[in-house]
């Protein structure tokens, strides 16, 4: 496909005000300055599509589900289809040898150059035999694809941290990208699956500003994942209330009170679902009524129970009878003892006269 | 000769009580005493905070009385209180504080800070640490029987020149009297002219009175020094002349700290309640008012402001009575913004006006600078008070500015324009 973006938008059913819209919506969710939406919308218009090779591993397709399928026809599947995307197995019409030569051809014509977007954790397990395409195993050809990318995606929690494939007691070995690429840069877009909009954002600001946004800690883009799902939560006022629902059907929880309880991960998950929503801003899981499973945190399944609280308090009643009775105690010894000393002091006072005043 | 550090923790620890405990335990160290405190508003130095000014306190109440402050002591991580602190806290507890009670008023949780100050100055006296000005004050008026050392003579000439000039009897020793009258050397030496508008009043309503040739001083600077002992040995000399001449009432003159020391400490005290009433004159003065038997013939007729003293509205209770006076003699009377219970202090109360270092006295003089706005700001020449202390520190303190600002005694202003 040859051409513009915004001419293949245009084609598409896209108008140019649809266009400046989205990247507005995406400059502003990504913290950027408002003039950063019209930089943008002029860089990715006109920019020549990069070259994209996104090799799935030991996936679900969950994550190209997400992608494509969210609600389609979206801006975010058309710009997503519209960057050159030289290989995608699930995608691509191609098959076999025509789908390799493909593959080939891009990283030769493009070394360098090209966009490297990774599902699925790599099985180190029996020499990376666990899962091979084309008769090469995962881990070579991550590393092979790697040495001519420019900069690597590592798009859901699989890729990011091993995700599923990782679980304990994981049979194949699984790691992620970063356990095995050091010298390439990698924005990790974790999320089981990630939200679509994130892959969108980290593209759009890629070829606005050719580099990768700021990242946090653990590689992802901090504009997204800088605070928890619990910190922009709708019901967080009653958990500030401390208002819970016991159960699923409860009063609290047809009020739609607090879900921590319930064992929300909300707290400690950072991603952006409850700004963003999910399938086009419908709804997103605690607003249908489940606690987080903390989807985008490294190893979330290997975290206990989804439905166990990150914690609970300990029985206030009966806490309470023990300090109150130790703290009566402690009170009155220390009462007594001070009653006894200030009486003592009171007994030896000795009358003051003028001659006391003076030194 | 006998003050020591042992005397002074000592006297700290019998002083400390479930009052203090809780005050020290409920402090949220908000800051908002500081901004009560004219001493802290008029130099912008912390040190000068409130609740800062009892820290000698705090850490033997610490020390002596709680189980963390003990294991802190034991195990040096709290220092004892030393002599050369409390000698370094002489200035905060005396030279800034003139227990004015603002602070006590502001504070959000309720401490009655200035309830502390006069406990600390218990352990500040026996440990010979207060300024040699108020320890001479307190000294006069134990040896002698005043805080100027003035003797009956005195007060005898006073009432002969004011019997002159009223040709009313004024009564001595007269057992039986509705009222027995106190005046505080302030009055008897600047301000006589007092003893004649009382003499006055009292002969226009009908009431009788007497003075007592053993207890004519009000004040009482062993409530200043902080000496108990001191205090009661002097409140003790007005209850034995007023229960022995049987008075109904004890009239406590203008004087702020006077009216303080009869009113409300001095029951305390002598440890029982009194067998008479006592007094404040302007109360007496409204009582009279609303009876319609105080009537003035004609008014004052410049602008004036009111000084409300701190000893006798904000912590004295003495609320609503000042300004029906005022209102009824002066023509021109403008409220103040801050006043009544909010009033600002002249600078000088609670023993502050006995020191007399240089440092002392540039303080207050800079403490007045709130009052001078106060002046400035209503645009008056004239500012009445009634209390004798405040007006001798505010006259200082416009003679230092070189203001042009007189100051009148309520009570005189009233007899000047009563009807004859």
């Amino acid at each position: 496909m040859q051409g513009s973006l915004i001419d293949s938008l245009a084609r598409q059913g896209i108008t140019r005000r649809a266009f400046l819209k989205y990247c507005a919506m995406l400059a502003s969710m990504m913290a950027l300055p408002p003039s950063a939406g019209r930089a943008m919308a002029e860089a990715m218009a006109t920019a020549r599509r990069p070259s994209v090779i996104w090799l799935p591993f030991q996936e679900c397709t969950g994550c190209t589900e997400s992608i494509t399928r969210s609600h389609s026809p979206s801006i975010e599947g058309m710009i997503f289809d519209l960057i050159s995307l030289d290989y995608q197995e699930t995608l691509m019409a191609a098959a076999g040898h025509q789908a390799e030569e493909a593959l080939h051809a891009t990283m030769k014509s493009n070394h360098g150059k090209y966009l490297l977007i990774v599902d699925g954790s790599i099985p180190l397990g029996m020499n990376g035999a666990y899962s091979c395409i084309a008769g090469r195993s995962n881990v070579d050809l991550l590393k092979e694809t790697a040495s001519g990318a420019a900069a690597i995606v590592a798009m859901g929690s699989c890729a990011s941290y091993g995700g599923i494939p990782k679980a304990n007691p994981n049979p194949t070995g699984a790691v992620s990208v970063s356990d095995l690429v050091k010298d390439k840069p990698i924005v990790n877009i974790p999320g089981c699956p990630p939200i679509p909009v994130v892959m969108t954002g980290v593209l759009a600001h890629y070829l606005t500003f050719g580099a990768l946004p700021e990242l946090d800690a653990k590689g992802r883009p901090k504009a997204f994942f800088g605070e928890t799902i619990h910190d922009r939560c709708y019901r967080r006022p009653f958990y500030d209330q401390g208002k819970f629902a016991k159960t699923f059907d409860d009063e609290g929880a047809r009020r739609g009170w607090c879900l921590f309880e319930l064992g929300c991960k909300g707290p400690v998950t950072y991603n952006a679902c409850a700004t963003v929503k999910w399938n086009g801003g419908t709804s997103w899981p605690v607003e249908s009524g489940h606690g987080c499973l903390g989807c985008s945190e490294p190893d979330f399944w290997d975290g206990g129970s989804f439905y166990k609280a990150l914690s609970m308090p300990a029985d206030p009643l009966k806490l309470g009878g023990a300090a109150a009775v130790a703290g009566a105690a402690a009170g009155v010894a220390v009462s007594v003892a001070n009653r006894v000393k200030k009486g003592a002091a009171k007994a030896s006072h000795e009358k003051a006269t003028l001659a006391d005043l003076e030194k | 000769m006998s003050a020591s550090l042992e005397k002074g923790i000592h006297a700290l620890k019998e002083v400390i009580d479930a009052p203090i405990a809780s005050y020290f335990n409920s402090c949220v160290h908000c800051g908002l005493c500081a901004e009560a405190c004219l001493f802290y508003l008029e130099t912008g130095d912390p040190k000068y905070t409130p609740i800062h000014k009892l820290e000698p306190l705090r850490r033997v109440y610490e020390q002596e009385y709680t189980l963390l402050g003990r294991l802190k002591k034991w195990t040096g991580l709290s220092k004892p209180v030393t002599d050369d602190e409390l000698d370094q806290w002489q200035e905060l507890v005396y030279d800034s504080c003139t227990m004015c009670g603002r602070c006590s008023l502001v504070c959000p949780v309720g401490n009655d800070i200035v309830y502390m100050v006069r406990k600390l100055r218990e352990g500040m006296a026996v440990s010979g640490h207060v300024p040699d000005g108020i320890k001479g004050a307190a000294k006069r008026t134990v040896e002698i029987g005043g805080p100027m050392g003035l003797k009956w003579p005195a007060v005898a000439n006073v009432i002969k020149k004011a019997e002159e000039a009223t040709g009313l009897t004024i009564p001595v020793d007269q057992a039986g009297a509705d009222y027995l009258v106190l005046l505080s050397s302030m009055e008897i030496v600047n301000f006589p002219e007092y003893l004649e508008a009382l003499a006055k009043i009292f002969n226009k309503a009908g009431i009788t009175f007497t003075l007592a040739s053993d207890a004519f001083e009000a004040t009482n600077a062993g409530i200043q020094i902080g000496n108990s002992d001191l205090a009661r040995v002097i409140v003790s000399r007005i209850v034995d002349a007023a229960e022995r001449l049987k008075v109904n009432n004890v009239l406590s003159p203008e004087c702020g700290h006077a009216y303080m020391a009869v009113r409300w400490e001095g029951p305390n005290l002598i440890g029982r309640p009194y067998s008479f009433k006592v007094v404040h004159v302007l109360e007496l003065l409204d009582e009279l008012r609303q009876k319609g038997v105080l009537k003035v013939k004609d008014k004052f007729k410049e602008k004036l402001i009111l000084h409300d003293p701190c000893q006798i509205v904000r912590r004295g209770g003495v609320l609503n009575a000042p300004e029906p006076l005022v209102q009824m003699v002066a023509e021109n009377y403008i409220p103040v913004a801050d006043k009544q219970m909010w009033n600002w202090c002249c600078g000088g109360g609670g023993g502050a006006s006995a020191i007399h270092t240089e440092e002392a006295e540039a303080l207050r003089a800079k403490a007045f600078g709130i009052k001078k706005r106060q002046i400035e700001d209503a645009g008056v020449k004239t500012m009445v008070t009634f209390c004798a202390n405040c007006r001798i520190v505010m006259e200082e303190a416009i003679d230092h500015y070189e203001m042009d600002t007189q100051l009148l005694g309520l009570t005189e202003l009233l007899a000047e324009h009563l009807e004859d």
